[in-house]
């Protein structure tokens, strides 16, 4: 029996919140965006694009009311970069090192965005002691992330062994 | 190369997205954390604390050994100087408790009994951060061990690390004082101050506006009786710069005690020892801190 796309994206989306908040919540030195990530990944699968961009909006929402910053700016943040993302997947089709770099890029896109727009909010806590050396390392972790489980990630919610198979 | 195929109706919904969460972060703005955005939060924190619990037992370990392992070379210097600490810690033990029975006997001769500490702490796990950019702290304890919003939250050495900013049944959530939007009273001697945070680093800036005398480095920073947040009293920082006052300004950094994201443990302190209770139910509110019952108003003073 195939569970509809609709709860395994759900469910994903569930897990990458709660790992994010909790193992690498309390790992200082590897800092990737588990929820960004799979917001880009979404972007590579045969989900509608509507629908990829309500599910980014959606659980940056979640990632606000989890934390202390304004409620609405993850949401902004992950919608833009998924639209950006929906926008620009054909660069990411042609092999895992370029999704993985495609990953990377979106994800620096995204926390640029995130400073920025939290800055001109007043959110001056987003521009902590390790502000400069997050913008690098979060891109970077997603990127490696990007690389190993985007093509396993397309496959799991598409429901297609042959997806992402690069020769 | 960019997706030149029909854009569908992305481009009007993301559009939509964009005005719905400035429409968002504006009415959080204005209802400073509280109202139907305090309720939000505090539902979504209910409906994700089971799992988030459930899921910090098993990373726990896994994140702990992953930190000692990038760690290991600081663990070691530690370690040693923990060894000297816990020497010294011993020998001072040995004439404090000559101290106590002195002070005990004493006590007996005149009749008397020392004030106990009235203010009741929940030692609280951290169970989670919410991302790399968000300072905020997710703890393990909650309404049902007492814990509500607005409470002061030490670290276990009783340095003050922030309050406490929403709270469910089983978890809440910690806003370290380096990332609050409010100021923190502050006293350094016998002068009141702010201590307000500062952008791309974790010191912090004291600012006393009535100035009489300067500050030196290595004075302590420590909470003030006018903080309608905090105990008084509690070490909060040190002076890493003198500072003259310039007319009756004075500007100074601080360099605080607790660095919130290196903690595991903390302590809530249930303070004002005798809070007000809310009519919504369970949620207690502290006097004077608060007027929603998920936010405080921060220190208000």
């Amino acid at each position: 029996m195939r569970l509809p796309k609709g709860l395994i994206v759900a469910t994903i989306l569930l897990f990458a919140v709660v790992i994010q908040i909790t193992l690498f919540g309390q790992i200082r030195i590897i800092a990737p965006d588990l929820v960004m990530l799979v917001v880009i990944l979404l972007a590579l699968t045969r989900i509608r694009p509507e629908l990829v961009l309500g599910a980014a909006f959606l659980s940056g929402l979640v990632v606000d009311l989890l934390g202390s910053s304004l409620l609405g700016l993850r949401a902004i943040v992950f919608a833009t970069v998924a639209y950006i993302a929906l926008r620009t997947k054909e660069r990411a089709e042609i092999g895992r090192f370029a999704v993985a770099l495609w990953v990377g890029i979106l994800t620096l896109i995204g926390v640029v965005l995130l400073v920025l727009i939290g800055t001109l909010f007043g959110q001056t806590s987003l521009l902590g002691p390790n502000v400069t050396r997050l913008i690098l390392v979060v891109p970077l972790a997603n990127l490696l992330l990007g690389g190993l489980l985007g093509p396993v990630f397309v496959r799991l919610v598409d429901g297609s062994t042959t997806a992402f198979r690069f020769s | 190369m960019v997706n030149r195929e029909p854009r569908g109706h992305t481009l009007p919904l993301l559009v939509s997205l964009i005005i719905l969460g400035v429409l968002l972060m504006t009415f959080d703005v204005r209802l400073q954390g509280g109202g139907v955005v305090g309720v939000l939060r505090t539902g979504t924190q209910t409906i994700i604390a089971p799992v988030q619990q459930a899921a910090s037992y098993a990373v726990n370990p896994v994140a702990d050994m992953i930190d000692s392992l990038s760690n290991l070379s600081n663990l070691r210097e530690e370690n040693i100087a923990l060894r000297r600490e816990l020497a010294e810690a011993e020998a001072s033990l040995v004439g404090v408790q000559d101290q106590l029975a002195r002070l005990e006997h004493l006590e007996q001769l005149y009749g008397m009994e020392a004030a106990g500490d009235e203010i009741g702490r929940t030692v609280a796990n951290v169970i989670g951060r919410p991302d790399a950019f968000d300072a905020a702290l997710i703890i393990d304890k909650g309404t049902s061990d007492g814990v509500v919003v607005g409470q002061p939250v030490v670290d276990t050495n009783g340095y003050v690390v922030g309050t406490v900013r929403s709270v469910t049944r089983g978890s809440a959530t910690i806003v370290p004082i380096t990332a609050d939007r409010q100021a923190l009273t502050v006293m350094v001697g016998d002068q009141i101050g702010s201590l307000l945070s500062q952008v791309a680093t974790d010191e912090m800036r004291l600012e006393i506006l009535t100035a009489r005398e300067p500050v030196l480095v290595g004075d302590e920073v420590l909470t003030s009786a006018v903080s309608a947040s905090f105990p008084a009293g509690l070490p909060v920082g040190v002076v890493i710069e003198d500072a003259a006052p310039s007319i009756d300004v004075l500007n100074a950094k601080v360099d605080l005690f607790v660095k919130p994201d290196t903690l595991r443990l903390v302590v809530v302190l249930a303070w004002p020892p005798d809070p007000i209770t809310a009519s919504s139910g369970e949620t207690i509110l502290p006097a004077e801190t608060s007027t929603t019952s998920t936010t405080t108003e921060g220190d208000g003073s």
